[in-house]
């Protein structure tokens, strides 16, 4: 039995005197089947100050309590133990010098019996003991003449193993690979030793006596130490002590050392990561030569970010901040001190004790690492920041004035590796570049040209004035659109696959954002993304929505409200816009979600600044959608293929609820407007609707609101017009352009144009006289009710003839369709062609002006959620 | 009674006048709701006589049944009249009275009003079933309302076939079952033909009836005692119905009755994918199940253990209901009664358009 352990244990001897005899016969025991405790021995310096105070305890404790009825057995073991100490004072280090010894009898006693499991555990404890011996890295004489032994005889097991047929225990195969595999971790460790010992077995063991008692009584002060100067630099911070006892001392020597291990220590649990940095602060101030200060800051830099890794917390504000200007620092060291040169895949510099130099032939002092991916982080935290903020409170605008500075670094960034690139014989990357154009396109592209043009100009002042950018001239840098531009048409030339089809769409979403709607539409039928977006990662896929989204919005500004309908449809006729567009978590009602996903959706939301508004978003979709579908359910009546030509299924719905009400109140929001409007618009009063169209407040929030509202009301007195022509021609043979000109306020001529449009799209049965100025409706081109069921009748049954030859198809697995096939298939196109032709002359009016529109119908739309 | 002729199935249903008119009452008062009624006659020779009929209390059996509020309520109870209990009291009842009188009181079966051919539904076997279990001579007629108001009557006589009686007798409408009995939507119900019978006494009286007169010219009788001594006898009416031309309102209604059948059809077809992927994913369940049994069994078979049971899958997993094809079969036979429908009236109303047609041509 050991000091040591009672040691370890006594802590809970001290709290409860009535307990304390259970633990001891407890330790005994375990101390006697070699049972080591590792909660009690694992942690280090716990067990060392306690054990000091356990010294006095230990004589203090017998005779306490309820110990006495344990006297046999504890005064034996005391006895025993107080015989050691009379013939042989034996420190701490010799007992457990001693237990090592009883360990290796036990692996041994393993070896005897071919007990692997026994060898595995003894092993374990043996290894977990060897390490509070080692004393400058050698580890006890023993130790490795054990090691050797188990391996040889392990080999020879093995050997054994693959000659006899007879196989193993399950339990003991499993000791015998898990000591081969400690083994082989293990004998690294003390492979100078191993092959000292192979050389020379006896030499080794003979030298070992000597040296043991040596070092015993390095370790405790050293701790004492240690934990003395932890305290020491929390309380007050007189010196900083290292761990050896002596202070530390920070020379622009010592630097590389420091970092050293703090490199090492990374990662690792139980870094105090803050002392770390405030270690290197320190170091940065005494660091002289560039290559000092270039390591030390980005050993710092890597620091800092982490203490933000980890979960869905975000970096500290401060060290986000320390870390945007330490960055900014190492760029401008890196700007001066021209032959030193940050790359990734540089080779590491393994000598400490002196900085590389520039040998001949050689340009630069190439320094491991990655700007971009610096950069790249530093964005990344400050979107995460910016999302966990609420965005209604001044915080999130403070952290937003941010975005400047890191604009800034991603500038610099830029001009860094455009000069790393001009040196072809570095071999830069062109990814990393391409990376870092991408992050500072990222932060333009949904800003208003003003915005960028001030941002543009901030980082100017920043670097001097004679750098310049060879892919972003200074002289071209005045111009938004020019900027956007010469990004992106780089990151296409330069870049492939998904980068490339971002940098297209952010151009197209810059376009759409500042009214160039042709410009965008027609990239965006060129790129061809509508067809492979769903291949692409959910980021693009949204960036893809929001682009969406915006040419739809900017087509309506220009008043083309077909194609801002057709455009909106795919995102807001889902009823997902706020998960399509990343601005906010839905409430999942149907299936549950899991933690993890949750994570991940919440990780893509974009921040606040960067939203498209929802609100107006709905409201340009639901008025676009009535100006569309009213006529449209004018011209269809009651006929009974009106299920089948819907526009969109969302407004209908919120038509027909709104119908379902008994009372309607004035209207409230937005959607109470354009309904209310819809009512209106049905009943011709196109007047009143106008009005509640205008009474929207969200409309202030587009620019040039008064020409949006102007459009708006020339549009809806034009379906007014033709709202009512729909409705009411039945009942007329003729009407004077003149009246209807008068009831809709619309010029004479917009009226006829209006008509003869609708003549030519054979939507209604009319001439246009123009000696007389009259609209001759002609009479009986109605489809009478029998016509339209017979239409309706002969539909379902090519429907049903279809459902049956697949069916049959489905059978006969393809094999006797041949005859039927054709045979169906010619009925079934006879009653199409039947119907078609009916139903063409009256609702042609479709195709033709759909002709006109864009139409994006890309498949993004639900994988973006999915996932 | 006619114990000789027990096992001799009739050949045609032979109708009383006075039956016809009353049916015909009966139904033409309660359209559209559906009229149900009760047939007493008797079968000789192969031939099914209807002597007599009695319309089912309505009112009565509405009362008990009127809370559920049902629109449909007035048609559904009529239609489900035959076979409530209180009907049938009622039915033994008029027999017996019949009976007392002295006239051939048998139950024959039953008749329903029908709007353009759309009777055959549920109810409609489930009553004729209810009469044919018990008696195999028994017969359905069905009075058309609506086809017989575009001139000539339309009164037919069902009865159900024996495959039939025997399937439904098991209530077994299976894939399966259907496949094997070699059932067809054909095969559910036998038309019998209809003989509309006069009495003699009837006949006599019809043959009083003056013929329209021969000249134009009445000649206006000169003072009252001729009306005393030859009262006017008018010539029966003639009926003009027969040359209706409207073809649209029959076209349009049986248009209508045909979109329906297809919904109901794509309803039934709805449920039954909805049954075939269920069992699909049940039996894959199964055969999952099944494999991993297997393993085990194998690996308790190398450890010397005893196998466990493979069959308990049929514990543990249920396989689910296939849906009955009969309302399949019945909305087919009611495609097929439409379809035939057109055809037969289609039939008329192109000899009525070349009548027409050959009227308006110049001569």
């Amino acid at each position: 039995m050991s000091r040591f352990f009672r040691g370890g244990d006594d802590s809970s001897s001290e709290s409860s005197s009535d307990e304390e005899d259970l633990s001891l016969s407890e330790e005994e025991t375990t101390t006697k089947d070699q049972q080591s405790e590792d909660e009690s021995s694992d942690d280090f310096d716990d067990d060392e100050d306690e054990s000091e105070e356990s010294s006095d305890d230990d004589d203090g404790d017998k005779p306490k309590g309820l110990s006495r009825f344990l006297l046999d057995q504890d005064s034996s073991e005391s006895e025993e133990e107080d015989v050691e100490a009379t013939t042989k004072v034996k420190s701490a280090k010799d007992k457990r010098h001693d237990e090592l010894e009883a360990t290796i009898t036990g692996i041994q006693n393993g070896q005897k019996i071919n007990d692997w499991h026994l060898i595995a555990n003894e092993f374990d404890k043996l290894n977990r003991q060897v390490v509070k011996l080692q004393d400058g890295g050698k580890a006890p004489k023993s130790y490795i003449k054990c090691l050797v032994q188990l391996e040889d005889f392990m080999n020879e097991t093995i050997a054994k193993q693959k000659v006899t047929p007879k196989k193993m225990n399950a339990t003991n195969a499993r000791g015998l690979n898990a000591v081969k595999q400690k083994i082989k971790k293990n004998n690294k460790d003390y492979q100078e030793q191993i092959d000292a010992y192979r050389k020379d077995s006896d030499a080794f063991m003979e030298s070992d006596e000597e040296e043991v008692p040596v070092p015993k009584k390095v370790a405790k002060p050293k701790f004492e130490a240690f934990t003395a100067a932890d305290e020491d630099e929390d309380a007050s911070g007189f010196e900083t002590v290292g761990k050896g006892g002596k202070a530390l001392q920070f020379t622009p020597e010592s630097i590389f050392k420091h970092l050293r291990t703090i490199l090492e220590s990374r990662g690792k649990k139980n870094t105090d990561r803050q002392e770390q940095i405030s270690i290197m602060e320190k170091l940065f101030k005494v660091a002289e030569t560039p290559y000092q200060k270039i390591r030390v800051l980005m050993t710092l830099v890597s620091a800092r970010f982490d203490l933000g890794s980890g979960g869905a917390s975000s970096m500290p504000l401060e060290h986000w901040k320390s870390a945007e200007k330490e960055l900014g620092v190492l760029l401008h060291i890196l700007e001066v001190a021209k032959d030193h040169i940050v790359i990734e895949g540089a080779e590491e510099w393994e000598d400490d004790e002196r900085a590389p130099t520039l040998e001949e032939g050689q340009k630069y002092i190439k320094i491991p690492g990655s700007i971009v991916s610096y950069i790249e982080r530093l964005d990344d935290e400050l979107t995460r920041s910016l999302q966990a903020i609420d965005p209604h409170t001044s915080e999130y605008i403070e952290r937003l004035t941010d975005e400047g500075s890191l604009y800034n670094i991603i500038f610099q960034g830029q001009l860094y590796y455009e000069a790393l690139q001009k040196d072809a014989s570095l071999e830069v990357p062109q990814e990393s570049l391409n990376r870092i154009i991408q992050r500072r396109l990222d932060h333009v592209y949904y800003k208003p040209a003003q915005v960028v043009k001030i941002l543009e100009e901030n980082s100017w002042k920043q670097v001097s004035s004679s750098l310049d950018s060879k892919i972003t001239p200074r002289s071209q840098s005045e111009e938004a659109i020019q900027l956007i531009n010469t990004l992106c048409s780089y990151l296409f030339e330069n870049s492939e696959g998904i980068i490339r089809a971002r940098a297209m769409l952010c151009q197209i979403y810059f376009l759409a954002l500042h009214d160039e709607y042709y410009k965008a539409r027609d990239m965006m039928l060129t790129s061809h993304l509508q067809e492979n977006i769903a291949n692409f990662d959910i980021t693009s896929q949204i960036l893809y929505n929001r682009t969406l989204v915006q040419v739809g919005l900017c087509a309506f500004r220009k008043g083309l409200v077909y194609d801002a309908q057709n455009t909106l449809q795919e995102i807001c006729g889902s009823g997902r816009q706020k998960e399509l567009l990343a601005q906010g978590v839905m409430i999942q009602r149907f299936h549950q979600v899991t933690p993890e996903q949750e994570r991940l959706e919440k990780q893509r939301q974009l921040p606040f600044h960067m939203h498209i508004n929802l609100e107006l978003l709905e409201c340009v979709y639901l008025t676009c959608s009535m100006l569309l579908e009213i006529p449209l359910l004018a011209q269809t009546g009651s006929s009974p293929d009106v299920k089948k030509r819907v526009i969109s299924k969302t407004y209908r719905r919120m038509l027909e609820y709104h119908e379902r009400q008994i009372f309607t109140g004035p209207p409230e929001n937005t959607r109470d407007h354009v309904m209310q409007a819809s009512k209106a618009l049905a009943a011709g009063e196109w007047k009143k609707a106008t009005h509640f169209i205008h009474s929207i407040k969200i409309w202030d929030l587009m620019p040039s609101t008064e020409s949006i509202k102007t459009m708006l009301a020339k549009q809806i007195q034009e379906e007014g017009l033709r709202t009512y022509l729909f409705t009411y021609a039945p009942f007329y043979d003729t009407l004077a352009v003149e009246t209807l000109s008068g009831m809709f306020e619309l010029d004479s001529r917009k009226v006829s144009a209006v008509v003869s449009k609708m003549i030519s799209h054979e939507e209604l049965a009319a001439a246009l006289d123009q000696v007389t100025e009259t609209v001759i409706f002609r009479k009986g081109v109605e489809l009478s009710r029998l016509q339209s069921l017979a239409l309706t009748l002969s539909d379902k049954a090519s429907a049903l003839i279809e459902t049956n030859e697949r069916t049959l198809e489905h059978r006969t697995q393809g094999s006797a369709n041949a005859f039927s096939r054709k045979d169906g298939r010619g009925g079934g196109q006879r009653g199409g062609g039947r119907g078609g032709g009916r139903g063409g002359a009256r609702t042609g009016g479709g195709p033709p002006r759909q002709a006109g529109g864009t139409q994006f119908t890309g498949g993004a739309l639900g994988a973006a959620v999915r996932g | 009674m006619v114990d000789a002729q027990k096992d001799v199935p009739f050949k045609s249903a032979q109708v009383e006048a006075l039956v016809v008119m009353k049916i015909v009452k009966h139904c033409s008062s309660t359209f559209p709701t559906t009229a149900t009624g009760f047939l007493v006659g008797m079968d000789s020779n192969g031939v099914l006589e209807i002597t007599n009929t009695f319309p089912f209390p309505t009112v009565d059996v509405a009362v008990p049944d009127n809370q559920q509020g049902h629109q449909n309520d007035a048609s559904s109870i009529a239609a489900a009249a035959p076979r409530a209990k209180a009907n049938i009291v009622y039915q033994n009842d008029m027999i017996r009275h019949l009976k007392e009188v002295n006239v051939d009181a048998n139950n024959v079966g039953w008749y329903t009003s029908a709007t353009m051919g759309n009777f055959v539904n549920l109810s409609f076997i489930e009553n004729q079933y209810h009469y044919q279990r018990d008696n195999d001579k028994t017969v359905a007629l069905v009075h058309d309302v609506s086809r017989s108001s575009q001139g000539s009557l339309s009164l037919r006589a069902f009865k159900l076939s024996t495959e039939f009686m025997a399937a439904f007798k098991e209530a077994k409408f299976t894939t399966e079952s259907l496949q094997k009995s070699k059932l067809t939507f054909r095969d559910i119900l036998v038309e019998v033909p209809v003989i509309v019978h006069n009495s003699h006494l009837l006949t006599s009286f019809v043959h009083q009836i003056p013929p329209p007169p021969e000249d134009p010219e009445i000649s206006l009788p000169a003072s009252l005692d001729d009306i005393k001594r030859q009262p006017a006898q008018f010539p029966p009416h003639p009926s003009f119905d027969v040359l209706d031309l409207s073809i649209d309102p029959f076209l349009e209604k049986t248009c209508d009755l045909l979109l329906d059948s297809i919904e109901a059809h794509y309803t039934d077809l709805n449920n039954h994918q909805y049954y075939q992927r269920s069992l699909t994913r049940e039996q894959f369940k199964i055969t999952q199940w099944q494999t991993k049994r297997k393993a085990e069994n194998a690996v308790r078979l190398a450890a010397k253990q005893t196998p466990l049971p493979e069959d308990e899958w049929q514990r543990l997993f249920k396989l689910p209901q296939e849906p009955s094809r009969l309302e399949g079969m019945l909305n087919a036979r009611q495609v097929e009664q439409y379809s035939k429908q057109v055809d037969g009236f289609t039939a008329t109303v192109t000899a009525k358009m070349f009548a027409v047609r050959g009227n308006l041509l110049p001569e």
